[in-house]
């Protein structure tokens, strides 16, 4: 632990520090007792490895310039240094901008500290970069496990006086006439291995890389490098480039291309106002796929696999049933499961259902579905591209698979969509395009897996309706950090594209209704009922026949309210073939006539059962005379059976056989657990809770460098005060940083008392420092028993 | 991570101007790829215009016509000169909401596979397939369907193809995707004069351009509706060819029709129009040979394939291309080399072989407008309408009870029928009265309450011809004749058509019979078509169907009681 970063830390001012915990809030969680902890934890391997990870490519290349550079770096010989790898046509100037600014933000990291003039990377920064720019280890690094009588070899053979040190032969690798000399030894095939290694990756694979030939017997190419110090071997079968060498064959440079400036984002134009009326269009039709999916799942649910997915046939007929491609009913399957309005019920042998989560959703306006849905899919770790997909054991990765989670997913998806944003409105970037930017942006997650998310994230905001024509809709880019992340905004946005609900249908004497625009819900509604989806899209066609009449009669509609129904939202008259249907169906609905009963009394002595018909006791049985001889009940067998026999009578359980029972389709929920959200964190965290972990920071910091001694609680008992009033002194104290006196009971029950500085209130915890014991802790809300001012 | 350099573009909440997202275009596009046309629409005129190259009617009831893009309406609108662009164009101008993007894309893509290949003449080798795109030509000569059909690779873009092979590979081309543009053109066929005589009537303005676009396109289809002139535009094209033709058609009826036409129209005479039938089988400058002769087996072998070769055939014209049948198919691959013309009325085949349609005889040449056509009385849809008759109890027992086989049969012929029949009949007292059945007792019957006679199949032809006569002239006003009657015959044009029982065979068949027995009435009053259907039997799941299509056709359809027909009486 450096205590000069640690000193450079405490010296930074608090706006510093919270600009240092708003970037890196990891940093934070949970806070730090004092500066030294901010520093520990800022230095570990895996908060610098999350920091440079966040980099683009220029501040990468500062950082590993100042690497390389032996430490501590002036400014000026790092621009130096930069301007080696500026790419023409790049004006000094801008890297001179470019640079000052960078470096600033590296400050503000807490990535590089110590001033203009000696510049230093922090510490762990070293660790995690351990091939800067693709360069090998330092030469001492590289023949630290050679002996010394091999070490004497090499300098001879290097050129060197005498010397057995690792140190020495560093020393004269450093040395650029030496190096070049050596480079011009060698035969070319050598040479030619060299240039290999140049650009990295600087170690290379050799059989036997130990042998210790020397530069007068030396055969190979690879044995012309060993004896020469040019390669060094790094184990048995590796050989590395040491960094002096990379340094001389790099030219002195340490980049390759370093531009300052990120690659432009290339695409094709489009007139936004298009790009925003597609995306709304995109958007309506998603909403109502997502509600078409949960609608069915009501009715007729999928089964949850043994393994947690969804069966493949189960997708390939949601497909079927949205009339969409696979994977685009995978997407809509998972944003639903992510939003929770589907999940699976509890039960083993469970079904994927919509949750009550849906019923609220369903009844909202379209635009604030959309949010929920994009807002959902935008922070959502499940990735649906990859369904169909097999995994590293060669399984197939169903939809709604518990392994479909990739923790990179949603920072891939907020980046690409930012950079979209980024390219201007009325722009779609090509993928290659945003691939290369995003390259820029964030060199060290390059690879497959970053690859293939970005061209999920296209995809899929194209389908959700973030963006048409590939460019970012007006109401996409409301969604995303860089555009507010306002989801009002959003939905306010869309409010207007979105087409008006109409309230008539064009009737057809083919007996179809083309609704030429979504359907207010009543409407919507009744004509699902009585007649069938043909097609769907802009408009919807609906088919009347003789089953989905039928239908509507079975659900209490009669052919009068029908048919004005039919009038009323017609514009034209309605076609006499229809009416006709309307009123054939009905004059013959009903003639039979078909009822649930779960049981029944039959007896042959019809007086009996008058007797049962007028027994008061037989009210709560819900009976009904179907016939003389024949009654009708609505309760169980065998609490029917139960009940006559308390009544007096001797009654008979019956066999099912010539019983008729007739289920009805019930529309199921599951009370199972939506599926967990991920943590919000694309925002970054809230300011007040950077402010307060600064605050706590700062205080535990006091209290640790004064190595103060506990501070007694005053005397005597804290006031009591009711709950609120205390949670509500707590906020205040939080918010202005101020010191409280409180009573509280420990553990063990008894009453304490302490003095607290307190940081932050969350989950019913408090977070304070107490003076009492000069240490951050945290304190269970319902355990304070009063709260007084300190004074 | 700003970037220095660069500074982004602050977000404003609405940058650039915004416009309404619903446009009130006359079109809605579906997600299963048919467009939705509103024809009350001021501009649905101007779209149907726009679209229709690219998309196929599909269903057309009085307020919204349903179109359908497919790939091959998509290429019939690239053969047609019509681009990708022109296709998105009117797709995004006229739609009402925004189009899917995925839509789009497909569109283009897919046009963009039409022309990539192409066939052309070679002066060395005859025929080879050319390509644009090398790609495309690798893929398809991987095909181990398409290698028996190549030659020698006679360049990197370029394989010579066995000129047989010229329909074939056409064919499977269009399998994979890659349907090729055939620019090997044709040979000129024996040269034989023949000039339309147009006294007394005149080449309707439509019948002009079909007959243009199709000599301007080389072979390929021309779409008319029932009743537009297609024979006409048949004899407009001959006229352009001026060469020795061989006309196929549906059957005998139309065969004898063609005949009359030509001689009609044109300068041939009736020497020069041979008959290829099952009775004759003349050979001449011009001959007409019906399907069935054509696809007539004896052991195995097609007897008559030898008429394609008797002379150098200048054009080949198809009737009713959508009722091809398969055999012609294949004969038709080995013609390529002259010049075909196809009428029909639509392009959807009901055996799904469209494709063979536009890769053997050619793309769409012409489609023509018929809602203008409409409106010009060229054609004139029926009013349709549907009589149901309730059974009477004992009938409904006797129903429930009858074998499933004998079912139809049952409803059909039920006795309650043939009084609504003859109210009907006595409705249209001065009218030249159809009825049409399928079973030879109920039509027996009907022709005796009616007082009427019947012509069933046993029916001798000088008879036939005789009661025909009198039909047409108006002596007899009703005529009973049966299912089996009205397929072999010429049967004369009524006003009003009575349907007992039986269906007409397939949907198109059955709109293709109605538009040749009914003809708009002298006052200019729509004809009629009544079907007569007993009420809650299978009988009524078919008028279900006929109800369904006819509709879709455009024509009116209304159902009646039968009880509203007795009781008007």
């Amino acid at each position: 632990m450096s205590t000069e970063f640690t000193e450079w830390l405490r010296s930074r001012s608090d706006d510093q520090l919270r600009a240092l915990v708003t970037v890196r809030p990891e940093l934070i969680t949970p806070v730090p007792a004092h500066v030294e902890g901010l520093a520990g934890r800022a230095s570990s391997p895996s908060a610098v490895g999350r920091v440079l990870d966040r980099l683009d490519r220029f501040a990468l290349s500062v950082v590993e310039t100042l690497v390389v550079l032996p430490a501590p770096v002036d400014h000026r010989s790092l621009r130096a240094q930069m301007a080696l790898a500026l790419p023409e046509g790049v004006a000094a100037a801008v890297l001179r901008t470019a640079l000052k600014e960078t470096v600033e933000r590296l400050r503000t990291l807490a990535l590089v500290y110590g001033p203009q003039n000696a510049l230093v990377p922090a510490p762990g920064v070293r660790e995690i970069l351990e091939t800067p720019a693709g360069l090998g280890p330092p030469a001492v690094e590289v023949f630290r496990h050679h002996h010394a009588e091999r070490l004497a070899e090499l300098i001879q053979d290097v050129g060197g006086e005498t010397g057995d040190t690792k140190e020495a032969l560093a020393e004269l690798l450093g040395v650029q006439e030496i190096v070049e000399r050596l480079v011009q030894d060698v035969s070319p095939q050598a040479r030619s291995a060299l240039n290999e290694l140049t650009w990295g990756p600087a170690s290379g694979r050799v059989p036997n890389a130990r042998r210790e030939v020397r530069a007068a017997t030396a055969q190979s190419p690879i044995e012309q490098l060993l004896s020469r110090a040019l390669l060094g071997a790094t184990g048995e079968e590796t050989v590395v480039l040491p960094r002096e060498v990379g340094l001389f064959l790099r030219g002195g440079r340490i980049h390759q291309d370093l531009s300052p400036v990120p690659p432009p984002l290339d695409g094709t134009g489009r007139d936004q106002a298009m790009a925003d009326r597609t995306a709304a269009g995109q958007a309506f039709a998603f909403v109502r796929a997502v509600e078409e999916l949960c609608e069915r799942w009501s009715v007729d649910p999928p089964g949850v696999l043994r393994s947690g997915g969804l069966a493949v046939r189960d997708l390939k007929r949601a497909a079927g049933l949205l009339d969409l491609p696979e994977w685009v009913a995978g997407l809509i399957i998972e944003v639903a499961y992510a939003a929770g309005l589907v999940a699976a019920s509890g039960s083993v042998d469970g079904d994927w259902l919509p949750t009550p989560a849906y019923d609220g959703w369903r009844v909202k306006s379209t635009e604030d579905r959309w949010v929920v849905l994009a807002s959902t899919w935008l922070s959502m770790d499940r990735v649906p591209g990859v369904i169909g997909e097999r995994d590293e054991r060669d399984r197939l990765l169903n939809a709604l698979h518990p392994d479909l989670r990739r923790s990179a997913a949603a920072e891939v998806r907020s980046t690409t969509l930012s950079m979209l944003s980024a390219a201007g409105p009325g722009v779609a970037p090509s993928l290659e395009s945003v691939r290369e930017r995003l390259s820029w942006e964030q060199p060290r997650r390059r690879g497959g897996q970053r690859d293939q998310l970005v061209e999920f994230t296209l995809r899929e905001a194209e389908q959700i309706g973030v963006t048409g024509l590939g460019a970012i809709a007006v109401h996409g880019r409301a969604m995303l950090p860089c555009g507010g992340g306002r989801p009002g905004a959003a939905a306010s946005a869309l409010a207007p594209l979105l087409p008006e609900p109409l309230d008539h249908v064009l009737l057809q004497a083919d007996l179809t209704a083309v609704a030429p625009g979504p359907l207010t819900g009543d409407l919507r509604r009744w004509l699902a009922l009585s007649a069938d989806v043909e097609s769907t899209g802009g408009a919807t066609v609906y088919r009347f026949c003789e089953q989905s009449i039928r239908r509507a009669l079975d659900a209490g509609q009669g052919a009068d309210e029908m048919l004005s129904m039919l009038e009323r939202h017609s514009t034209t008259p309605v076609p006499q073939p229809l009416s006709y249907l309307v009123t054939d169906v009905a004059r013959r609905h009903g003639r039979m006539r078909v009822g649930t009963a779960s049981a029944y009394i039959r007896c042959d002595d019809s007086s009996l059962l008058d007797e049962v018909m007028a027994d008061r006791r037989a009210l709560p049985l819900r009976l009904r005379r179907l016939a003389p001889t024949v009654i009708a009940s609505k309760t169980s067998r065998a609490t029917l059976v139960d009940s006559l026999r308390g009544m007096g009578y001797a009654p008979a359980a019956e066999s099912l056989d010539g019983d008729v029972i007739i289920t009805q389709l019930d529309v199921r929920r599951t009370e199972g657990q939506p599926s967990p959200r991920p943590p919000v964190t694309l925002n970054g965290p809230e300011a007040d809770v950077v402010a307060a972990a600064v605050r706590a920071v700062r205080a535990g910091d006091a209290a640790h460098l004064a190595r103060r001694l506990p501070v007694d609680a005053p005397e005597g008992q804290v006031p009591r005060s009711p709950a609120t009033a205390t949670i509500n002194a707590l906020r205040e104290a939080i918010r202005q940083g101020a010191q409280v006196w409180i009573g509280y009971l420990d553990s063990q029950g008894n009453a304490t008392s302490r003095i607290l500085e307190p940081a932050r209130m969350e989950g019913g915890y408090l977070t304070a420092y107490d003076e009492t014991r000069a240490a951050v802790h945290r304190f269970a809300l319902h355990r304070i028993t009063g709260i007084s001012d300190i004074n | 991570m700003g970037s220095p350099a660069m500074p982004r573009q602050p977000y404003t909440s609405q940058p650039y101007p915004r416009e309404k997202s619903v446009t009130d275009g006359p079109l809605i596009v579906q997600s299963d790829k048919t467009l939705l046309l509103e024809v009350d629409h001021e501009k649905a005129d101007e779209c149907r215009k726009a679209i229709a190259p690219f998309a196929e009617l599909e269903r057309a009831p009085e307020h919204v016509h349903t179109y359908r893009v497919t790939p091959l309406a998509l290429w019939n609108a690239r053969a047609a000169g019509h681009d990708a662009e022109q296709v998105v164009d009117a797709l995004i101008g006229y739609s009402r909401y925004p189009v899917p993007h995925a839509l789009l894309v497909d569109v283009a893509e897919i046009m963009a596979r039409y022309g990539r290949l192409r066939l052309e003449k070679h002066p060395v080798h005859g025929l080879v397939l050319t390509s644009t795109d090398r790609a495309v030509l690798e893929e398809v000569l991987r095909s181990k369907k398409i290698q028996p059909l190549l030659g020698e690779r006679l360049e990197a873009d370029a394989v010579a193809v066995h000129p047989s092979e010229r329909g074939n590979i056409k064919q499977h081309l269009l399998k994979l995707g890659w349907p090729a543009e055939d620019l090997a053109g044709y040979v000129d066929g024996e040269h034989h004069p023949i000039t339309l005589n147009e006294e007394g009537w005149q080449l309707r303005t439509y019948q002009r351009e079909a007959a243009e676009a199709f000599w301007h396109g080389g072979s390929g289809v021309v779409v008319l509706p029932c009743g537009a002139g297609k024979t006409i535009v048949g004899a407009a094209a001959m006229a352009h060819a001026k060469a020795t033709t061989l006309i196929l058609v549906t059957n005998t009826v139309s065969a004898h029709q063609w005949k009359q036409e030509l001689i009609k129209r044109t300068s041939l005479t009736e020497d020069e129009i041979g008959e290829y039938t099952g009775t004759k089988k003349e050979i001449r400058p011009v001959t007409i040979a019906t399907y069935q002769v054509m696809t007539t087996r004896k052991q195995g072998v097609y007897r008559h394939l030898e008429l394609f070769d008797a002379r150098d055939w200048g054009l080949v014209v198809y009737d009713e291309v959508h009722l091809l049948p398969a055999p012609i198919f294949r004969m038709t691959a080995d013609l390529q080399a002259r010049r075909r013309v196809g009428l029909t009325a639509t392009l959807v085949r009901e055996d799904g072989r469209e494709g063979d349609v536009f890769s053997l005889i050619g793309p769409k040449r012409y489609d023509a407008p018929w809602k203008e056509m409409e409106n010009q009385g060229w054609i004139a849809p029926a009013d349709c309408v549907e009589v149901r008759v309730t059974l009477t109890d004992e009938e409904r027992l006797a129903y429930a009870m009858a074998d499933s086989e004998e079912r139809y049969r049952f409803c059909a012929t039920t006795p309650s029928k043939t009084r609504v029949t003859e109210a009907l009949v006595r409705r249209h007292l001065d009218e030249q009265v159809l009825v049409i059945g399928q079973y030879i007792d109920q039509l027996d019957e009907l022709g005796e309450h009616l007082n009427a006679p019947v012509i069933k199949g046993e029916t001798k032809v000088k008879e036939r011809e005789r009661l025909f006569q009198a039909f047409r002239d108006k002596e007899i006003q009703v005529l009973v004749v049966s299912k089996v009657a009205n397929f072999s015959i010429d049967l004369p044009e009524a006003a009003v058509a009575i349907q007992v029982s039986g269906t007409f065979g397939s949907r198109q068949e059955e709109a293709q019979r109605l538009g040749r027995v009914l003809r708009p009435k002298s006052d200019g009053g729509g004809a009629r078509f009544y079907s007569v259907v007993s009420r809650d039997t299978v009988d009524q799941d078919f008028a279900a169907h006929r109800q369904r299509f006819l509709a879709e056709q455009g024509y009116a359809y209304q159902i009646i009681d039968a009880d509203d027909v007795l009781a008007g009486d």
